[in-house]
């Protein structure tokens, strides 16, 4: 149908087709997220943000599928991979990608903390370690910066020009810079890259914040990552929820 | 509906339910006197005490924090603490009432607290705040934390039960029995006020909910053992308190900084006394364990050292009292650096006194803020030391010699720290209350207060000579009584050379007295002159002054008393205007140190001999200092008409009019008394029958020069008490701007003025608590009546006044009009704005009675300057 497949991920097959991308939904995906996807993403291009632009939102075969530019490159993951040596240089790019996205504002994005409470709400914690992240939530500052939702090297291609491009939206938030960072900081560290610690000291830097305020959301987003269900993140992840503030 | 109806409180509908419940018995309770409250009060305390093992075994087992036999001690303490503490106060109704003041302070409750209680102290912190709540007439909604909701509820339950059997409406205490946020918020929104003992989730919360909000902060208390130190107290005291509960309470040590000289002495007593000093394994072992991401690892809070070893993956002694890790770091990395709420102790060792401090002030900045800091050293040998350590640590608490567990709490090992379980950190922990929480913050106090007059007074020279002829008398006191060596002579040119000082000088020579004689006073005397004379006066160095002269010799002779006393002294400062001159900002130094000061007139108006004024120009600036204080005030004044006999015609009548300025303004001021309306009254009597004849008849009336040479003075000690009004702000500025003498200016502003202050409904009245209502018109007529001006009505004999001032003035040659004086026009016109203003802002404007507005006295100066009658121009 397609000239061929780019990715396979869970209920969704993403396809290259000329210079487009076609994202095909499993029928089992919700309505709502895509189109959630889809808003997101248009929102998103009106930031001025570089990222693949929109076409088309349609049904392929039954199925809902959304239509993008297809951006001709390596994503910056695959770059780390071959160039162990560059990662420092890699790192400070990723942040700098990341500060930027977070220098923007788009007022009809969702909210983080909506989500984040949501995530909690769906977690199968119990009622007092539930208190305790909706008591923490609520004390984290309010923002309203634009948050990729799952900022990592892999949604970033670089063309053979040189440009970064970022892919994939449908997480996007907008809200508290710190919650961005410390959800990119767990993807590190549950898929073990050495260089977890150092991405966040370059984040904090650059993003001029100290690392506390990172590490106060990492229980929330370990709460919202363990929705997600994977046993063998569970310990992990458990951990990092179950921490106190002084009473 | 009632609370036991709602129960249990589950959802936010109920929450309202059961608020509006607690709101209604609060009503209620708001109106319970002192001995109801009281024995309230006593029975809820004495039932909770009761139950402290019990609520302790629960908190216990429902938390999985703690200890139980620590716990008994924090209800015990909770209860019998805070009742003794607060069993005497009054918090209802009037609790002080200072009659004489006329000051009432009353207590009133602040209606309905929303209380969230802490997993670490939940049974304490709930007998804690419901007793306070008890003895204050406040409803109290418990909000508990979901790990110590049980507990919190029985220990809360059980002073709800007692206190309505004492007699305290049924639902005063509520409480949610499945908390959630949600809930938790909501109450936080409806109640009055919210005392939030938690995280700083919770706390910020509470103060961004909107409601007044008493919070508190984190701790992260270090303990200095300073080499001073007793090394068997401080240790045993640190580990007394780290331990107890597991080291719960918020202001227990998290680290000891511990002087290099001493250290291996402190280090071997923790070790004899059962704490387990670390290896570096089992150190990082354990930092890996309390601490994840930054955070503090839930599942160690209150665990005992053996637990959190066995945690770490190791194995140390079950009787093993306290983790210790020598670390060095104070920074955020370091996890010992944290607060622990655990038997787990980080151990600094400092190479000095002042290593020691930068360390402490460090962990406290960086998670102990506003909270508490503790030393152990001595205080008699290191007071230097201990005062450097008070001053650094920003904590508002500072415990010395003191286990800051215990101590922090208050009451146990200082008995004027206030007994708390919530201890405010002040504004460095984001705190409303910097001390620790009690009754005072729950009470709304009303201050009642009555209207109250101010205290006057009435000054004057200790010694007022009076009688023609006294002065060689009077004078005979320097040599006899006062026992003076040294006279310095202050006058003016023209007195000098017309042998005004020599019956001084004559008697200061018979008597063998050295003198030396500053004939160089101007009128308007200046900065310069000033200066010039107390640059003698240093060289000679007087025990006496005797100014001898007229307003401008006697002034400058004060400002010169003032140079020699005090040369230090700045006349901006001294100047400084001031609204009572029992507030002013600036305190005047002491005078009479070097010299005794004797004021000797020679002209008859000035009154400076018995006043505490003086006015000095700067000549470089033009600037007129008018400074008063009693400390200027003469130590004596002569009044001798044989001085005055010879004075020219000019100098009587405008000296004279200036007295009857002072008179009429003494008795016009808001600060008039009996004392001063009978001077000034007499010395208007006097003035009107003596000045002319003085006027006319010069030297050969020796009587009318002797009756003005007293009038002058008693309406002296009149505005010397008093003081003067919008007359003399005006005629001041008139004087300065115009070059009028300035009893003249007075005498042109004295019409205007009387009828500015007569008016019955003035636009604005003078601030000043005797000045009920504006009454000067009452005020002038009764003095027209005593001099015998007495009309039909008040206005009537007002206006007879003003003529009989008008007919004084022109016998004795005063022009009706500014103008008259030769004031141009133009030049007047243009700078009148800057005329008012600086009269307005004069220090004489604020006795006046009517306040004045600036529109006002421009045109007071705009009649006085066409000599117009204010009520035609106002027609």
């Amino acid at each position: 149908m397609f000239e061929k497949v780019l990715a396979q991920r869970a209920h969704k097959t993403i396809y290259k087709d000329g210079d487009s991308v076609i994202k095909v939904f499993d029928e089992c995906y919700s309505k709502a997220n895509v189109l959630n996807e889809a808003l997101n993403q248009a929102r998103i291009e009106e930031t001025g943000l570089n990222i693949p632009k929109i076409r088309e939102v349609s049904k392929i075969d039954g199925k809902w599928a959304i239509t993008l530019d297809y951006i001709e490159g390596v994503t910056l993951a695959s770059l780390m991979e071959q160039n162990p040596d560059k990662t420092e240089e890699y790192l400070e790019r990723f942040v700098s990608i990341q500060c930027e996205i977070l220098s923007k504002k788009c007022r009809y994005l969702n909210k983080l903390r909506d989500k984040m409470t949501s995530k909690i709400e769906m977690t199968d914690l119990d009622a007092t370690a539930k208190y305790d992240l909706n008591t923490r939530l609520a004390a984290m500052p309010r923002r309203n910066k634009v948050c990729h939702g799952d900022f990592n090297p892999s949604n970033i291609i670089i063309t053979p020009d040189d440009r970064a491009y970022i892919l994939d939206w449908s997480h996007a938030t907008q809200g508290n810079a710190s919650a961005d960072a410390a959800r990119t900081y767990l993807l590190f560290r549950l898929a073990n890259a050495g260089y977890a610690d150092r991405y966040l000291e370059i984040f904090c830097a650059k993003h001029n914040i100290s690392l506390k305020y990172v590490q106060n959301w990492l229980p929330i987003v370990a709460a919202s990552q363990s929705v997600k269900g994977n046993a063998h993140e569970r310990e992990f992840l458990q951990r990092w929820i179950d921490v106190v503030d002084y009473d | 509906m009632n609370s036991k109806s709602v129960h249990p409180v589950d959802s936010v509908e109920k929450l309202e339910a059961m608020l509006e419940c607690v709101r209604s018995a609060q009503r209620e309770f708001a109106t319970f006197t002192q001995e109801q409250v009281d024995a309230i009060f006593k029975a809820a305390a004495i039932a909770a005490n009761k139950e402290r093992i019990p609520l302790s075994r629960l908190a216990v087992e429902e938390t999985g924090m703690g200890v139980v036999e620590d716990k008994v001690i924090k209800n015990h303490y909770a209860s019998e603490y805070i009742y003794n503490a607060y069993k005497n106060e009054k918090t209802c109704g009037v609790i002080r009432d200072d009659k004489a003041f006329g000051m009432k302070k009353i207590a009133e409750p602040l209606g309905v607290i929303a209380a969230v209680i802490p997993t670490t102290n939940p049974t304490s912190t709930a007998i804690f705040k419901t007793l306070l709540a008890l003895k204050t007439r406040n409803g109290i909604i418990i909000s508990p934390h979901p790990r110590a909701k049980q507990s919190t509820i029985a220990a809360a339950k059980i002073v709800l039960d007692a206190a309505v059997a004492a007699g305290a409406p049924k639902d005063i205490i509520g409480w949610i029995d499945a908390p959630s946020l949600d809930m938790t918020n909501l109450i936080m929104k409806e109640a009055d006020i919210i005392l939030a003992t938690g995280g700083p989730g919770m706390v910020r919360a509470a103060y961004s909910s909107g409601k007044p909000a008493i919070g508190v902060g984190p701790g992260n208390t270090p303990a200095i053992i300073d080499e001073s130190a007793d090394i068997l107290l401080a240790v045993n005291s640190i580990i007394h308190s780290k331990t107890f509960d597991n080291g719960m309470i918020c202001a227990s040590e998290q680290s000891t900084i511990v002087s290099d000289k001493i250290y291996g002495e402190v280090k071997a007593e923790f070790i004899k006394r059962g704490c387990y000093i670390l290896s570096p394994e089992e150190k990082e072992k354990v930092g890996n364990t309390i601490i994840t991401n930054g955070a503090l690892n839930a599942k160690i809070v209150g665990q005992s050292a053996f637990r959190i070893a066995e945690i770490a993956g190791f194995k140390v002694p079950e009787t093993t009292k306290i983790l210790i890790g020598e670390v060095d770091s104070v920074e955020l990395s370091e996890p010992f650096a944290h607060e622990k709420l655990s038997p787990v102790l980080a151990m600094y060792k400092s190479k000095s006194f002042e290593e020691a401090l930068d360390k402490a002030e460090h962990l406290i900045a960086d998670g102990g803020y506003g909270h508490t800091s503790s030393i152990y050293i001595n205080p008699l040998t290191e007071s230097e030391k201990l005062a450097k350590f008070e001053e650094r640590m920003k904590t508002c608490r500072i415990l010395v010699n003191t286990p800051s567990s215990h101590g922090g709490i208050g009451d146990l090992y200082n008995f004027k720290l206030a007994p708390s379980l919530t201890l405010g950190c002040g504004s460095w922990g984001g705190n409303s209350v910097s001390e620790n929480v009690g009754i005072k913050h729950l009470l709304n106090i009303k201050t009642v207060a009555e209207r109250r007059e101010n205290m006057l007074w009435f000054r004057t020279p200790s010694k007022v000579y009076i009688k023609k002829g006294c002065l060689p008398v009077a004078l005979d006191e320097l040599g006899n009584v006062l026992n003076k060596k040294k006279v310095f002579i202050v006058t003016d040119t023209f007195l000098f050379e017309n042998g005004y000082t020599k019956p001084v000088t004559d008697k200061l020579d018979e008597l063998g007295i050295t003198h030396a004689t500053f004939s160089n006073v101007s009128p308007d005397p200046t900065l310069a002159c000033a200066r010039e004379g107390a640059k003698l006066m240093s060289a000679f160095k007087p025990d006496c002054i005797i100014a001898v002269g007229g307003g401008s010799a006697m002034d400058a002779a004060k400002i010169m008393w003032v140079l020699y006393e005090h040369p230090e002294a700045d006349f901006m400062d001294m100047a400084m205007r001031f609204v009572d001159i029992r507030k002013r900002v600036y305190t005047f130094p002491k005078m009479g140190e070097k010299a005794y000061f004797i004021a000797v007139p020679t002209s008859a108006g000035t009154g400076s001999e018995v006043t505490p004024f003086a006015v000095i120009t700067d000549e470089q600036t033009g600037i007129k200092y008018p400074l008063a204080d009693y400390e200027l005030l003469p130590n004596m004044a002569i009044v001798d008409a044989d001085m005055m006999m010879n004075a020219p015609k000019g100098l009587t009548s405008a000296s004279g009019i200036d007295a009857v300025s002072h008179a009429l303004e003494a008795i016009a001021s808001m600060m008039a008394t009996d004392y001063t309306d009978s001077l000034a009254e007499r010395s208007l009597k006097m003035i009107f029958e003596y000045l002319p004849r003085a006027y006319d008849n010069g030297p050969n009336d020796p009587e009318a020069r002797e009756k003005m040479a007293n009038a002058a003075t008693m309406a002296g000690m009149a505005f010397a008490n008093a003081f003067l009004g919008i007359c003399h702000s005006m005629a001041h500025k008139l004087g300065a701007f115009h070059h009028l003498p300035h009893g003249v200016a007075n005498a042109l502003m004295l019409e205007e003025v009387i009828r500015f202050n007569s008016s019955e409904a003035p636009c604005k009245m003078g601030t000043f608590p005797q000045y009920d209502h504006p009454h000067t018109l009452a005020r002038y007529a009764a003095t027209a009546e005593y001099l015998g001006f007495k009309g039909k009505s008040d206005a009537e004999s007002v206006e007879n006044l003003i003529k009989a001032v008008n007919n004084l003035k022109a016998k004795v040659g005063i022009k009706s009009a500014i103008r008259d004086y030769g004031v141009d026009e133009k030049d007047f016109l243009d700078r009148l704005d800057e005329m008012t203003e600086q009269a307005f802002d004069d220090q004489c404007t604020g006795a006046n009675p009517r306040y004045p507005l600036m529109s006002e006295i421009k045109e007071m100066y705009l009649n006085a300057y066409y000599g117009r009658d204010a009520r035609k121009s106002a027609e």
